[in-house]
């Protein structure tokens, strides 16, 4: 009786008598060392560690420590991916696959290395995999004409319309505007955006912004100060510029789709951006295209020798139906093409995969006896042109009206181009709009009322490409909104169905491009909602 | 068979076989350290109780490979432990910690870790009040911190 009273006062209030030896009232595991219980954690699991953290202090402190927490991404992420590899090259486990404190190979998470806290990481990382994660929304009122254009950058959106100019906010507060400059110099003259550009150089953010009339203006963002101030602006080409790729200090511009435009943003020199400095961005090369098919992408790679510019474009192939073009223009630094390469997903599409190290002319004939299944029909056949495109080296992701993603791998070596793959992701159940991917094979795509977000992580899909087995994970995650920027805790939801109630006042016809941007943490979309609104919706994993 | 002789804080001493004794990496050190001088190995933070069930877990364990590695990774992968080990661990808590401590102490590292996992395993699948209630353990948080925390750690539960 006594004995039950005192367990009782011992959770909430310790009692004011001084409790005197009771051999099974003392604490002891709490009198073991740090480094003791820490060892003891390490063999506790994810969600026994997130216990362990709740029961005092000193154990919050204990079951936080980055290194439990990196062991267990370790063994979580990275340890599986290197089966994975050692299972498709069909080799033995690499040595080293084990973890260690001190080396461990990382298996393409190397910029994890410096990383301080683990258990953020590691939570990060678990909350893309299911994805939940808290929304915030901003309104915009007036929706420009043309629409507002979206940019994620080292967590800072960036949004560019003719009404408001180039805004700056920050992703972890969305309501609140950091920056603001009008594109227009002189008043009651509008200039309509329509490109836009965004890259992190020298500690500073350049955003580089294509409007109708060929204009090219290079903002700067101070992200300590937030001064967002106009570099440099001046006639770039005739016509509209229709996108663009940035790189640190290099910029790749296409105008009305013919005309591609390489500049050197910095000149060479290797110091911080400067404010006053009126340096004109300096022109390293001009190509004329007769024509380049909508939709097309962008991307430009730096290498300690040249520049890499890749055109990304989307035609039709009698037989293939849609299929997609990479040219690849390699330049050296002072703007001399050195070489130019062509490929085309033709030869995915049919399931023929290239032969590594074959004669490039070879290649192209495609002879029927080198695949197994004699190419009857395509084995992807596209009848519609592709929505949108994305390509991050190595990655090449289109979308579809067809509610599907298809998956190309782009193997770019010294002596060849080729496209590797084809393969097409289901999970979508209505049209998809629009698609994102990062070098690291991430991707997020939306339907084309925004009403459905998919996330998906296209490394595991990459290295089972040369068995054509299907990977087991075929569907892509949707997002799951949790709360909604209250501080109570709602109930999780997802987001397919807080967002079905208000889709029913959305245009049908709003199309959803230029409007999807994403992080390690976050994902950012753009929506129309209604009439004259447009709503910004901030997806944060952390 | 040499045979050595420990001497426990109490002042007991024991006589153990040598290959038993070595499995503590700071006997072994010890042992020669001093050379085949015949003295009695002083460990003054172990009493005879918790000495003598460490020897019983040596005797038994003499004849183990030894372990790889330090940072083998496999080992942390399982809280299983083998039927001997979990009959021997069936001890009350104070005895549990004591022999925690002296592996410790002694360097023994294949009964540290099955100490600790003895330990993990009693954490295993418990809320924390059960937790708590298990290890005596005082509760510092405030109502307000206990539910922050709550939710902080929300998202890796219901697995």
């Amino acid at each position: 009786m006594s004995k039950r009273r005192r367990d009782r006062s011992d959770s909430d209030l310790p009692p004011k008598r001084i409790r005197t030896v009771d051999l099974r009232s003392v604490d002891r595991l709490s009198g073991l060392s740090n480094e003791l219980l820490l060892h003891i954690l390490s063999f506790l699991s994810v969600s026994s560690l997130n216990i362990c953290q709740r029961l005092s202090h000193r154990f919050h402190a204990l079951g936080g420590d980055s290194e439990l927490w990196k062991r267990q991404y370790y063994s979580q992420w990275v340890q599986p991916r290197a089966r994975r590899l050692a299972n498709s090259k069909r080799t033995t486990l690499p040595a080293r696959a084990d973890y260690s404190p001190r080396v461990a190979n990382w298996f393409d998470h190397g910029h994890l290395e410096h990383e301080g806290n683990w258990k953020r990481q590691y939570r990060l990382r678990h909350n893309w995999s299911r994805g939940l994660c808290r929304v915030t929304e901003v309104e915009f009122p007036e929706p420009p004409c043309p629409p507002t254009l979206v940019r994620f950058c080292a967590g800072i959106v960036f949004t560019v319309d003719s009404a408001c100019g180039l805004r700056a906010w920050t992703a972890n507060d969305p309501a609140s505007c950091l920056a603001s400059v009008s594109l227009s110099t002189r008043p009651n003259s509008p200039v309509n955006p329509t490109a836009l550009a965004v890259s992190q150089s020298y500690g500073n953010i350049v955003i580089s912004v294509g409007t109708e009339n060929g204009h090219l203006s290079l903002f700067l963002l101070d992200p300590q100060t937030s001064k967002l101030a106009l570099q440099s602006s001046y006639a770039a080409c005739n016509g509209a510029i229709t996108a663009m790729a940035m790189s640190t200090s290099y910029l790749l511009v296409v105008s009305q789709y013919t005309n591609l435009i390489l500049y050197d943003m910095h000149h060479g020199s290797h110091q911080k951006w400067q404010y006053s400095g009126a340096a004109t961005p300096r022109q390293l090369a001009s190509l004329k295209a007769d024509n380049i098919l909508a939709p097309m992408t962008l991307s430009l790679r730096v290498s300690q020798s040249d520049i890499i510019a890749t055109v990304v474009y989307s035609f039709f192939h009698i037989g293939c139906g849609w299929s997609i073009g990479i040219q690849e223009l390699r330049l050296n630094k002072d703007g001399q093409q050195l070489d130019s390469r062509l490929a085309t997903t033709v030869d995915s599409q049919y399931g023929v995969r290239p032969s590594r190290g074959s004669q490039p002319s070879k290649r192209h004939s495609a002879e029927p006896g080198q695949s197994q299944s004699t190419p009857g029909a395509p084995f992807i056949l596209h009848q519609q042109p592709p929505t949108s495109l994305s390509y991050s080296h190595p990655y090449l992701l289109t979308s579809h009206a067809d509610n599907t993603l298809t998956m190309y791998l782009v193997v770019s070596t010294a002596d060849d181009l080729f496209v590797q793959g084809g393969r097409r992701l289901w999970g979508h159940t209505s049209s998809v709009s629009a698609v994102q991917v990062t070098k690291r094979g991430k991707a997020v795509s939306v339907s084309s009322r925004g009403d459905e977000i998919r996330i998906w992580e296209l490394e595991t899909a990459i290295s089972s490409l040369g068995t054509r087995k299907a990977p087991k994970e075929e569907h892509g995650i949707q997002l799951s909104a949790g709360s909604k920027h209250e501080p109570a805790p709602a109930l999780p939801r997802t987001l397919s169905e807080s967002l079905n109630s208000k889709s029913q006042e959305t245009s049908p016809l709003s199309i959803m491009q230029d409007c999807v941007g994403f992080d390690e943490e976050r994902v950012l979309l753009l929506r129309e909602k209604g009439v004259g609104t447009q709503l910004l919706e901030c997806y944060d994993f952390t | 068979m040499s045979s050595i002789t420990l001497t426990s804080s109490d002042g007991i001493e024991m006589s153990v076989d040598r290959t038993t004794a070595e499995r503590s990496v700071l006997i072994k050190n010890m042992l020669d350290d001093l050379g085949d001088s015949g003295d009695a190995v002083p460990l003054p933070n172990v009493n005879e109780a918790v000495l003598k069930k460490v020897i019983e877990w040596c005797e038994h364990h003499k004849n183990d490979p030894p372990s790889a590695s330090d940072d083998d990774d496999n080992r942390r992968k399982t809280t299983d432990i083998d039927e001997w080990d979990q009959k021997f661990m069936q001890v009350d808590q104070e005895m549990l910690f004591e022999i925690i401590l002296a592996a410790n102490y002694l360097d023994i590292k294949a009964l540290l870790d099955v100490g600790c996992k003895t330990v993990a395993n009693m954490i295993k699948g418990k809320s924390p009040e059960e937790i708590r209630k298990t290890f005596n353990i005082q509760n510092d948080f405030t109502p307000e911190e206990e539910d922050q925390i709550r939710r902080e750690n929300e998202w890796a539960e219901d697995r």
